[in-house]
């Protein structure tokens, strides 16, 4: 009993003696203090980890616990209060294709995504224009041979309802035309990954996702002759992009404000965003 | 430690007087022994019943809170509707999941059809045919695949069996109730095989002595005297197996095409309730009827595991009677 008491006193000693060594250091670093939790997509957590480790080394009172999963999930926990930033792949404060606005929320703009249409190794069809693809994913064109291709029944691959990519491709490909919900050759996946290995194991298949996920086992197709690149996004010919948002409860302050601002600042959109193969947003004119 | 002591023993006053006359007696060291025994008897009996209702909360706050939330969908949406219509598009507010719970019980009885007479065979190849060295490699190996997880499984039917059954059939896709059917098979075989081993190994060797007395050949003693005689620890076996069937989810979502129509054919992309949920669950806003008909389909799963294990205890019983 002795030997434990002897024991819980030394280990106590220690923890005050450690906090007080710690708490030190990190005041004299920064006054920025708090903490940051945030939300939401998929799509965006290897950008907001990366800023988020990168903002901690500046403000290393500040803490920041990220996690994801699916879009909708960033601005209806910050409805909840359960998150301070609620990631998401489109503008949650205006209506969206099956998602309505979120009132009171505001959106900040921290990245471009762009999206490619891809199809398995062995379509031939190598360019479709909006119509074609508005026919293909609601079900009108089922043969290959109607868009260019080789006579063969098209296998459409879509994401599940709610998905951040569906909304926008839905959106910026399709212009808002529905997709198709049934059929002997249509199927759905839960995720970029399965998708991934959906279109590249599928003969005849067509699919989408991020562009940075696009590898060299698929083909991503031209959309009304603009071949799906960087550079086509930043010189505004090729339009199936959207924008990364992180939503806020009102105008953010301290240290969600000073956090937003970091990920906007210049320095970190052309250093590590541009790593992680998003696209900057001041590069959008 | 003194002073504790003597405060437990003035907390544990009451027992002091129950225990009569012999305590009483003892001395003022024996008087501290025998409460502090008491003391100690009584706190675990306590920690004890409270563990022991600790599960029996969280089972029944489980089941409370899945019911809870999932009873709310019957107020937007008819019972006859969400029980019996096809019409599954929850953003037009169609919210019909008999498509689902069709497909759960389809599967799961396709996979049966697959995986128990291959159990069975190999049940009675462990237990009767093969030679003992062979039998003690088989049975860890069957243990083994026991604990591969699912998602791996899933995995591999997605990579290997998916391309697999499409240049054998021809099909577009490959995507179906089969391709669940099969993955599943290779999951539940093994606890089907295993259990039903057992069940035969422990069947009495008189049985097999009189039959053979009789003139049965060794085929016929296998079929008519052997699997009868063991045939509650098979269906132990069986439902077991049936149980994990209905409750897999990975690697179900992997290969079953996940599309809300009816499986009415083996190569068509369909869905079951597991793997509805979580493809949709992530997806949903909070306090939708679609999130509430997502936990009502939940709880419906729930309660056809719960029935499955009340039939593996009756048939326990049933089999310790015999």
């Amino acid at each position: 009993m002795k030997l434990f008491k002897t024991l819980s006193v030394a280990a106590m000693a220690i923890a005050l003696v450690a906090t007080s060594i710690t708490g030190s250091t990190a005041s004299a670093a920064s006054s920025l203090k708090g903490k940051i939790v945030v939300n939401g997509s998929s799509a965006l957590l290897p950008l907001t980890l990366q800023a988020a480790n990168e903002f901690k080394k500046l403000n290393p009172k500040v803490k920041i616990s990220a996690s994801a999963a699916g879009s909708i999930t960033g601005p209806q926990s910050v409805r909840k209060g359960i998150a301070d930033i609620g990631a998401v792949d489109w503008d949650a404060s205006q209506d969206v294709p099956g998602f309505k606005k979120f009132d009171g929320q505001v959106a900040h703009k921290v990245a471009v995504i762009p999206f490619a249409a891809v199809v398995n190794k062995n379509v031939t069809a190598d360019n479709l224009t909006t119509k074609q693809l508005q026919d293909i994913f609601s079900g009108k064109v089922k043969n290959w041979k109607d868009v260019g291709g080789e006579d063969a029944d098209i296998i459409v691959v879509n994401r599940a309802f709610g998905s951040g990519t569906r909304v926008n491709f839905q959106m910026k490909a399709l212009q808002g035309t529905d997709f198709i919900s049934k059929g002997d050759n249509y199927k759905e996946v839960k995720s970029s990954g399965d998708m991934k290995t959906a279109v590249e194991t599928t003969p005849n298949a067509i699919g989408y996702m991020d562009l940075v996920y696009v590898t060299s086992k698929m083909k991503a197709v031209k959309i009304n002759n603009i071949a799906p690149t960087e550079a086509n996004v930043i010189n505004g010919t090729y339009k199936v992009w959207g924008y990364g948002y992180y939503m806020t409860k009102g105008e953010p302050d301290g240290a969600v404000k000073a956090f937003i601002e970091y990920i906007q600042s210049s320095k970190f959109q052309n250093g590590s965003l541009k790593k992680l193969k998003f696209i900057p947003i001041s590069a959008i004119k | 430690m003194q002073l504790e002591t003597s405060v437990q023993s003035l907390k544990m006053g009451t027992e002091e007087s129950e225990l009569g006359g012999s305590i009483k007696a003892g001395s003022g060291r024996m008087l501290d022994r025998k409460n502090r025994l008491l003391f100690y008897n009584r706190s675990f009996k306590i920690a004890c019943i409270a563990s022991a209702s600790f599960v029996c909360l969280v089972l029944f706050s489980i089941l409370f809170f899945m019911f809870r939330t999932g009873v709310l969908t019957f107020r937007d949406v008819p019972m006859a509707t969400f029980f019996f219509s096809t019409d599954w598009s929850p953003e037009n507010e169609s919210y019909g999941a008999f498509v689902f719970i069709f497909g759960t019980f389809a599967l799961t009885l396709l996979t049966l059809l697959i995986s128990v007479p291959l159990s069975i065979i190999i049940a009675v190849f462990m237990a009767e045919v093969a030679p003992k060295w062979m039998r003690n490699l088989l049975r860890p190996v069957l243990d083994l695949l026991v604990g591969i997880p699912s998602v791996v499984y899933g995995f591999l039917g997605l990579t290997i069996l998916i391309p697999l059954l499409r240049n054998i059939t021809g099909t577009n896709m490959g995507d179906g109730i089969l391709a669940a059917a099969i993955v599943l098979t290779i999951m539940v075989l093994p606890t089907i095989s295993r259990i039903s081993d057992d069940a035969i190994s422990v069947v009495p060797r008189k049985y097999r002595d009189a039959s053979y007395a009789l003139g049965a050949t060794r085929f016929q003693t296998i079929f008519k005297v052997t699997i009868p005689a063991a045939r509650s620890g098979i269906m132990y076996g069986v439902i077991l197996g049936m149980a994990r069937a209905i409750g897999e989810t990975m690697a179900v979502v992997m290969v079953i095409g996940n599309t809300p129509q009816l499986a009415d054919a083996l190569f068509k992309p369909t869905s079951v309730l597991t793997s509805n949920i979580v493809m949709q669950i992530s997806n949903v806003p909070f306090d939708s009827t679609w999130n509430n008909a997502l936990y009502m389909m939940g709880f419906l799963l729930l309660v056809i595991s719960l029935l499955m294990i009340v039939l593996v205890r009756l048939l326990q019983q049933k089999g310790a009677h015999r």
